[in-house]
């Protein structure tokens, strides 16, 4: 096989005289792109855990009107943790172990190109998480929303610790969050294998420069509104305080151009996801790549100007609303042509329904809803009838849930075997779908319904009107089941590890170079690579007419030796 | 009061900017029309006509989001088109030194355009754009250096992406990156405008000496606050649309040159 330089870091990494015996220690000292990775992902679903568990006391207190199982203050604070932790420290950790994990494999790197600040990144975010947490000991959880709104947010209106801790939690959080992304833009610019040119790259490491990006330029306002936040509850300054000259106001423009790009950082990694795995499945090159591409950088773009349609009810005025309702609803475009890009990979092509395609599938009409309520919301007098009501959370939870996390699930099931090297029972997998596909939409669905007849959202109860109480009860038995089916996950995933079939390199037949090397893949990812001519280097490789050859260099030169697998960090040296 | 589309007026300094770069144009295409005059002098043409215009005279005594349009055109607009009208086969030496000079420091065709853009709004010197005496032969330095600096800086803000000299043209890549922040620069500004105390800018509170200052008022529903959120939102969103198009020609331009490699 014609031999290809493999970028990795120029320094060398630390010499870690850790043994594989070791075991803990060994993951916490590894800087180690893979391992990093894993821990990324075992960090999200810590906080799944948790961040689940509020929500299913939430729906506990709502399950029947005039509930007292809860005290409003502490529902208040499960609703800002559950939300804040959704976000900061379960979707963005799973994107960012995916992307830390699969990026160097995909682009034939052998590591990220700052590793140390790879796993700076991991443990300050672990951190800033358990500070947040932190606060339940410590005198009260934020209880003002994810989103914090000020003045609520202000030490008279919230004299507990909770704010403060969830502005130093998330600074934490924040910096670990835009160091990673950094590391992945340089990685992605620097370290590409030969020949992937920009054109070659694969659809998700688009995504995944495009999102991080996105992070370093929606990051900054965050950080500065919290930093400003924790100087007016500190040290008495003014900047949201209206009695002393600052604005309220502020607080939501600082927040949401962060928060709104935002919900692309959540998008983007999974819009990739789902590529790659459309393709494979349908056994199609993606249909309309410089459509999907392009997309992707548009809705980047695009996502830093039209933040103020989450304002639309602070009397900003009307000659405001109506420029951000046409750039609102502009947004939809790109992300609709993605949609019809997926189906036209779909369309004709030769299907395989697992359990990561029908994540695919389901996501298609998911997330669909969730866009479409949202294109509801860049009308303005819809905006105004339906905001604050349960309608928001079935948008968002549409587009978080049968958006982002759908599309993470489908990557989960498509990378499992090569990141643990066994492959997931399909039945199991299959009976996890439905369970958490029909526990999704009897949770979310019914929050249209409820938002409509105008049910107000971040309320501890509410009273026995007709309609209320049955479709909150239908709400509950729903996220009852998706947390049953969240618990089945982890048992399915566990089973796989121990027992499950030994994957081979390649189970799915795929394209790209991730799937060139071992499953798990050792330490040193890649000795050598073929040269990238195409979008689907893999496939290549295999039709050429040297296969035969092809494939006993896979087997005997390309992937590192046996010893090397699972191996201790000295080979990290190399 | 006459009807607002009569008041065309002629203005001495428009005119000399027309004439020089009309020069300008002859010195570097060897004085022949070659490929591409026509969008040089559309863009001219679209400089005239937004300085004549009565969309100018409502921008010098009534609505500073009339003001803001011409800005926005000449900037991003007529600059552009009269580069890429510049003549794509003159080996004029001048053309070669600009076009490298931008390759090698394309920021300082950001800058010159951000700059100028934020210079010209700040309050004082916003001020002082507007001339006191109106008559046909007058001449106003600094009206004449504003509607100059604008048409130029758009031209070296296009400069680094759109350079006559195709091969040194910056990457699609940096491109992006470039349009991008241009974006952000811009967007502050509009923001800072749209939500500033409507009494930023003193003009327009000046005694109605054509009115029309009712008509706009009721028959138009333009208040002077409503006007100067118009004027940011402006800068702030269909701005940043036309970076964004830049963009996207950027991403095809990058996925075509791939191809072909």
């Amino acid at each position: 096989m014609e031999g290809t330089y493999i970028p990795e870091p120029e320094e060398e990494l630390p010499g870690l005289n850790v043994s594989n015996s070791q075991g803990l220690l060994q993951w916490i000292s590894s800087v180690d792109h893979k391992q990093i990775g894993i821990l990324y992902l075992f960090l999200a679903v810590l906080f799944l855990l948790l961040g689940g568990a509020a929500a299913l006391l939430m729906r506990i207190q709502l399950a029947l009107p005039g509930s007292t199982f809860l005290s409003p203050e502490m529902y208040n604070q499960l609703f800002t943790m559950h939300g804040t932790t959704m976000i900061f420290l379960v979707l963005t950790p799973a994107i960012l172990g995916f992307s830390v994990y699969i990026i160097p494999l995909m682009i034939g790197a052998n590591d990220l190109a700052f590793p140390r600040m790879n796993a700076f990144g991991l443990w300050i975010t672990f951190f800033g998480g358990l500070l947040l947490y932190f606060s339940f000991l410590a005198g009260g959880a934020p209880d003002a929303g994810w989103f914090n709104y000020a003045p609520l947010n202000q030490r008279q209106y919230s004299p507990g610790p909770g704010i403060d801790y969830y502005c130093a939690g998330l600074l934490l959080v924040g910096a670990g969050t835009v160091g990673t992304s950094i590391n992945l833009v340089v990685t992605i610019i620097y370290f590409r294998v030969e020949g992937m040119t920009l054109g070659k790259m694969p659809v998700f490491v688009w995504m995944v420069l495009i999102n991080s990006c996105l992070v370093v330029g929606a990051f900054p306002p965050l950080n500065a509104a919290l930093s400003m936040l924790l100087l007016d509850r500190q040290l008495q300054s003014h900047f949201f305080n209206l009695m002393g000259g600052g604005s309220p106001i502020v607080w939501q423009h600082l927040f949401w151009s962060f928060g709104h790009p935002e919900v692309y950082i959540l998008i983007l990694p999974p819009f990739g996801m789902l590529s790659e795995v459309f393709q494979v499945y349908s056994r199609k090159p993606i249909f309309g790549y410089g459509f999907v591409v392009g997309s992707g950088i548009a809705i980047a773009l695009l996502a830093f100007g039209v933040w103020v349609h989450h304002m639309f009810v602070t009397g900003l005025g009307n000659t405001v609303y109506n420029f951000f309702a046409a750039s609102s609803m502009l947004i939809g475009v790109p992300t609709g042509i993605k949609i019809f890009n997926w189906i036209g990979t779909m369309w004709g092509g030769s299907l395989r329904f697992t359990t990561s395609m029908l994540f695919a599938i389901a996501f298609l009409v998911e997330f669909t809803i969730g866009g479409l309520s949202g294109v509801a919301f860049a009308v303005v007098p819809v905006d105004w009838q339906l905001t604050d009501s349960y309608f928001v959370v079935a948008h968002l939870h549409y587009v978080f849930v049968g958006g982002s996390l759908f599309g993470i699930l489908a990557g989960l099931f498509y990378w499992f075997p090569k990141m643990s090297g066994h492959m997931i029972s399909e039945k199991l997998g299959k009976w996890f779908f439905w369970l958490f596909t029909i526990g999704f939409n009897l949770t979310f669905f019914v929050h249209h319904i409820l938002g409509i007849k105008g049910m107000p959202r971040r309320v501890y109860t509410y009273p026995d009107i007709s309609g209320y109480s049955l479709l909150n009860l239908t709400s509950t038995i729903g996220a009852f089941l998706m947390g049953f089916s969240v618990l089945f996950l982890l048992y399915i995933l566990r089973k796989s590890v121990k027992t499950g079939e030994k994957a081979p390199n390649d189970p799915w037949d795929a394209y790209t170079l991730e799937w060139i090397t071992s499953s798990p893949p050792a330490l040193k990812n890649f000795d050598r690579l073929p040269p990238v001519y195409s979008l689907r280097p893999l496939r290549d490789l295999k039709q050429s007419s040297q296969l035969q050859n092809h494939t006993d260099g896979i087997n005997t030169n390309i992937l590192p030796s046996k010893s090397d697998r699972g191996g201790s960090f000295e080979k990290n040296d190399n | 009061m006459e009807p607002l589309f009569t008041y065309w007026h002629f203005d001495l300094g428009t005119v000399i900017l027309f004439l020089l770069f009309s020069w300008g144009y002859g010195y570097l295409s060897g004085f022949k029309l070659q490929k591409g005059a026509g969008l040089y002098f559309g863009g001219l043409s679209l400089m005239l006509l937004m300085e004549l215009s009565p969309l100018h005279f409502l921008g010098m005594h009534y609505l500073l989001s009339a003001y803001m349009i011409v800005h926005i055109v000449l900037l991003l607009i007529c600059g552009p088109l009269m580069l890429i009208g510049l003549p794509r086969s003159s080996d004029h030496r001048l053309i070669w030194q600009v076009s490298r000079f931008f390759n090698y420091w394309p920021w300082m065709g950001w800058l010159s355009a951000i700059g100028v853009m934020w210079f010209w709004h700040i309050p004082a010197v916003f001020e002082s754009v507007f001339p006191a005496d109106h008559t046909v032969f007058s001449f106003h330095w600094i009206a004449f250096l504003h509607s100059g600096s604008l048409l130029l800086a758009g031209i070296c803000f296009s400069w680094p992406i759109l350079s006559p000299v195709r091969e040194l043209q910056v990457n699609p890549l940096l491109g992006i990156v470039y349009l991008f922040t241009a974006c952000i620069g811009c967007s502050i500004l509009g923001l800072l405008l749209t939500f500033a105390p409507p009494t930023l800018y003193k003009h327009y509170f000046m005694t109605d000496e054509f009115g029309f200052a009712e008509l706009i008022k009721t028959s138009w529903g333009i208040s002077r606050a409503k006007d100067q959120q118009l004027a940011g939102l402006m800068m702030w969103v269909p701005c940043c649309f036309i970076y964004l198009s830049g963009a996207m020609v950027m991403v095809y331009k990058m996925l075509v040159k791939d191809e072909r490699v």
